[in-house]
């Protein structure tokens, strides 16, 4: 397998070091040994040096959800994720893709999203049809939002018709290139998607980013590709907490006791944990759940969910664990795919997103 | 003992398998059967290496709690193959290696917190758990486990009681094996059985203690109670450099006698040349060395006028709190790759305890030794762990990778060579053959040249309860 000095000298340092072993979301969930760190380098390493086939760790390099709790926890600042995703990328290059990965990949080429989507639901296309005029400020809703929470994409239009704000929705959104990026990493087809992507968005002014992987990917994964963005981009949560600063959306505290589930997308990605917050305080009163802000525990993804549901429900059961720890009946989500993943296994925990808060 | 399979019992007995823990938590895919052949022992890493496959087990259970694990181990008693038994892969000692094949049991899916008692001051949880997790559970509470070693973040609970780990607070608060209250142990026949309710008693011999240490060869524990304690109102640190190392060991065993300080660390001059230089910025010559004592405030102010005092009869030179201050943020910086020895380096850490009177004595035998017979080794030391009566000796040999032979077999044969002469130096002068990384297959040869004919105690349990020497074969001389 060709693969960059850079990521050999990560793999070789990772490969017999166990120190991050306790944080991976993935492996914590399910208890095996093959989900950490070390494991996925070891194998890469074996790969390398030609003691085990690239089609025989393929499945495990996909069993990584790429959040980086890994990288964090690192003193020396060694990147499981950087060589995860370049072994996917080597494996797509060679034809070694898994193929439900092949399929994903495919959907992702042909419709713009991994799950082969083209129509989005009439709630939604009813919402949209308001915000077809051009304005100044895009609200992006992105492809989990738009196929398979649409519920949810309602509800962030709301929020904003709420406070009033003059804004678009595009009926045909150009994908962010997440998930090309997640799935293949840098390949071409990866930096097409972004540089059209990039394109659309600087017909405006200002674009809003509902969800945290495409903010992830436009505010940060666009500059590593050398993808340029003039349009100003801010997260959605960003966004509402200065329209609640502004006294433009009138907030409420119910005294309602909640958790918050950080997105790592914001939290460690973009450094961005207090505008959230912020937010729920006006609505609600807020503590804190075990490892939270940019020691955040991923709760699961629509995207994984595809290929690998069980272990998905099971990573979602033990966050919602860390919620009851401290108490918590209520977790309030800013990631349409983390509370899609946690309301399927809540059992007597309310999970609410930010727009629920909001709008109800 | 390979046990060889056609391929009609194999998928027979992986149905079986399936049946016991669940399909998706059985495996016998080439990444589990790799992730589960290669743990902290350096032969294991330096193979893998090489581009060369450690054995492998044939199939990789995780069980979810002890009736799961007991069917497993039935299965396994029936058809008469190997279980070794893996916590999270970090031991150093590949005591977790599937050296004969058969299964690996993974305990990680045992990871759940059953009860967080403050009023008996203990955890209940399997023993898959990492310690790290139990010590979040802990801190949720306001209290803390106390148990630090450089592995908290990577080692189960399971796996410090298999091989009697310690931590950086030990001298305070104990070992592994004073931590734990009742455990629950799966029997290699199955059965389900659990120790006494509490650890200090005169109801026979202490069942905690037969199992703690036996590195899965005598069964698997399931679930433990581990102690939790109060947070400190206070934890103070003081660096001190020692002359030489004979002052501090004086210095040591007389304040011992008057309080337990948490934290007592000596380092060899060579390693506070080395190590302590590079992580904490002492540049002196000498032997550093940092105590830290915490507790009650008012408990605290006096042991420290005593540790000033005693330690000034000694001639230590008190550096201030800022050195361990600095250790303590650092503690764990020194085993992350970049800072801690690797691989092309050959090294390894050939820890023993004495009696004062001893342990001075073994590291210097075990220094001349090593330096002696390898010229190309270099030796360094600290002495961690620390008690009323003597000390524990953490020294380590490093070859450079120029001095280490490419060809695997050549390197497995120095390696071997190093720690025989090393631990036979330590056991003519006293010490035993490990303090608290375990036996596993690393040192097996050596448990009886320490035991002699008291061997027989171990070897007739593991008759008694492991009559086909299924459960980790090879482990512990056994």
């Amino acid at each position: 397998m060709i693969m960059s000095e850079k990521c050999k000298q990560h793999v070789d340092s990772c490969r017999f070091c166990w120190m991050c072993h306790h944080i991976c979301p993935i492996g914590n969930a399910t208890g095996h040994e093959r989900s950490t760190a070390r494991a996925r380098a070891l194998g890469i390493s074996l790969v390398n040096r030609g003691a085990i086939e690239l089609e025989e760790i393929m499945d495990n390099i996909y069993e990584c959800c790429t959040c980086g709790a890994c990288v964090h926890d690192c003193t020396t600042g060694w990147d499981p994720v950087m060589f995860t995703k370049e072994t996917r990328l080597q494996a797509a290059l060679e034809g070694k893709l898994p193929g439900y990965i092949s399929a994903l990949v495919d959907n992702c080429l042909k419709t713009g999203n991994a799950y082969g989507k083209t129509e989005i639901c009439a709630d939604l296309s009813a919402a949209a049809s308001a915000h077809q005029s051009k304005t100044d400020t895009l609200l992006f809703l992105g492809a989990d939002a738009r196929f398979m929470a649409c519920d949810q994409a309602v509800k962030a239009v709301k929020v904003l018709e709420k406070a009033g704000v003059e804004f678009s929705v595009l009926e045909n959104e150009a994908p962010s290139g997440w998930q090309l990026d997640f799935l293949i990493g840098a390949a071409n087809e990866t930096k097409e998607q972004m540089s059209a992507c990039a394109k659309a968005l600087d017909c405006y002014k200002t674009v809003v980013v509902y969800d945290p992987n495409d903010a992830k990917a436009i505010k940060q994964l666009y500059k590593e590709y050398g993808v340029e963005v003039k349009a100003n981009v801010i997260t959605f949560t960003a966004f509402v907490a200065s329209l609640i600063k502004e006294g433009k959306l009138k907030a409420e505290n119910t005294g309602k006791k909640v958790v918050f589930q950080d997105p790592y997308q914001l939290s460690r990605d973009l450094e961005e944990t207090e505008p959230a917050r912020e937010i729920i305080r006006a609505y609600a009163d807020l503590s804190e759940m075990l490892l939270n802000r940019e020691e955040t525990v991923w709760a699961g993804n629509i995207l994984m969910a595809q290929y690998m549901p069980d272990v998905i429900k099971l990573v979602a059961e033990r966050r919602i664990f860390n919620a009851k720890s401290v108490g918590a009946s209520t977790v309030v989500t800013a990631c349409v795919s983390e509370y899609v993943s946690l309301k399927a296994v809540a059992g007597d925990v309310e999970i609410i997103s930010i727009e629920d808060l909001i709008v109800g | 003992m390979q046990y060889q399979m056609n391929e009609f019992l194999f998928a027979m007995i992986l149905t079986e398998l399936e049946d016991a823990v669940g399909k998706e938590n059985c495996s016998t895919r080439a990444i589990d059967k790799v992730t589960h052949s290669v743990d902290y022992y350096w032969l294991s890493r330096m193979w893998a290496d090489r581009g060369c496959r450690m054995p492998e087990a044939d199939f990789v259970v995780c069980p979810k709690d002890a009736t799961e694990v007991s069917k497993v181990v039935k299965i396994a008693n029936y058809y008469k193959i190997p279980v070794t038994t893996w916590g999270a892969g970090g031991g150093t000692q590949g005591g977790a290696i599937p050296v004969c094949g058969g299964i690996i049991l993974d305990t990680k899916r045992m990871n759940k917190i059953y009860e967080v008692n403050t009023e008996g001051m203990y955890i209940e949880c399997g023993t898959g758990a990492i310690y790290k997790h139990i010590e979040w559970a802990a801190n949720e509470v306001g209290k803390a486990t106390m148990h630090y070693p450089s592995s908290l973040t990577c080692s189960t609970v399971g796996g410090f009681l298999a091989h009697r780990g310690i931590g950086v607070c030990s001298t305070k608060y104990g070992k592994i094996d004073d931590m734990v209250l009742q455990m629950e142990v799966v029997l290699p026949n199955g059965d389900i059985i659990y120790t006494s309710p509490a650890p200090k008693h005169a109801a026979g011999p202490d069942l905690n203690q037969i199992f703690i240490g036996s590195e899965g060869t005598l069964g698997i524990i399931t679930k433990a109670q581990m102690r939790i304690f109060d947070q400190p109102e206070e934890r103070r640190f003081r660096g001190f450099l020692f002359q030489d190392m004979t002052g501090a060991f004086k210095a040591s065993r007389e304040l011992l006698q008057k309080f337990k300080p948490s934290v007592m660390r000596l380092y060899d001059e060579a390693e506070t040349a080395s190590l302590i230089k590079k992580i904490v910025g002492v540049e002196r010559k000498g032997a550093f060395m940092n105590i830290a004592y915490e507790g009650v405030k008012e408990m605290v102010e006096v042991e420290e006028k005593i540790l000033l005092d005693t330690f000034k009869k000694y001639g230590a030179e008190d550096l201030g709190s800022e050195y361990g201050e600095k250790w303590w943020k650092e503690k764990i910086t020194f085993f992350y790759p970049g800072h801690m020895m690797d691989i092309p380096q050959m090294f390894g850490t050939m820890d023993t305890i004495a009696p004062y009177g001893k342990i001075e004595e073994i590291y210097w035998a075990m220094k001349e030794a090593i330096e002696t017979n390898f010229p190309q080794a270099k030796f360094i030391a600290h002495f961690s762990h620390w008690y009323e009566w003597g000390a524990m000796v953490y020294d380590r040999f490093i070859i450079e990778g120029k001095d280490v032979p490419e060809d695997p077999v050549e390197a497995l044969r120095l390696h071997q060579a190093v720690w025989t002469c090393g631990v036979r130096a330590a056991l003519a002068h006293g010490g035993v053959v490990n303090d608290h990384h375990g036996v596993g297959i690393k040192l097996g040869r050596l448990m009886k040249e320490q035991y002699g004919p008291a061997m027989q105690v171990f070897e007739g349990l593991k008759k008694t309860l492991d009559p086909n020497g299924i459960m980790n074969p090879f482990k512990l001389g056994l």
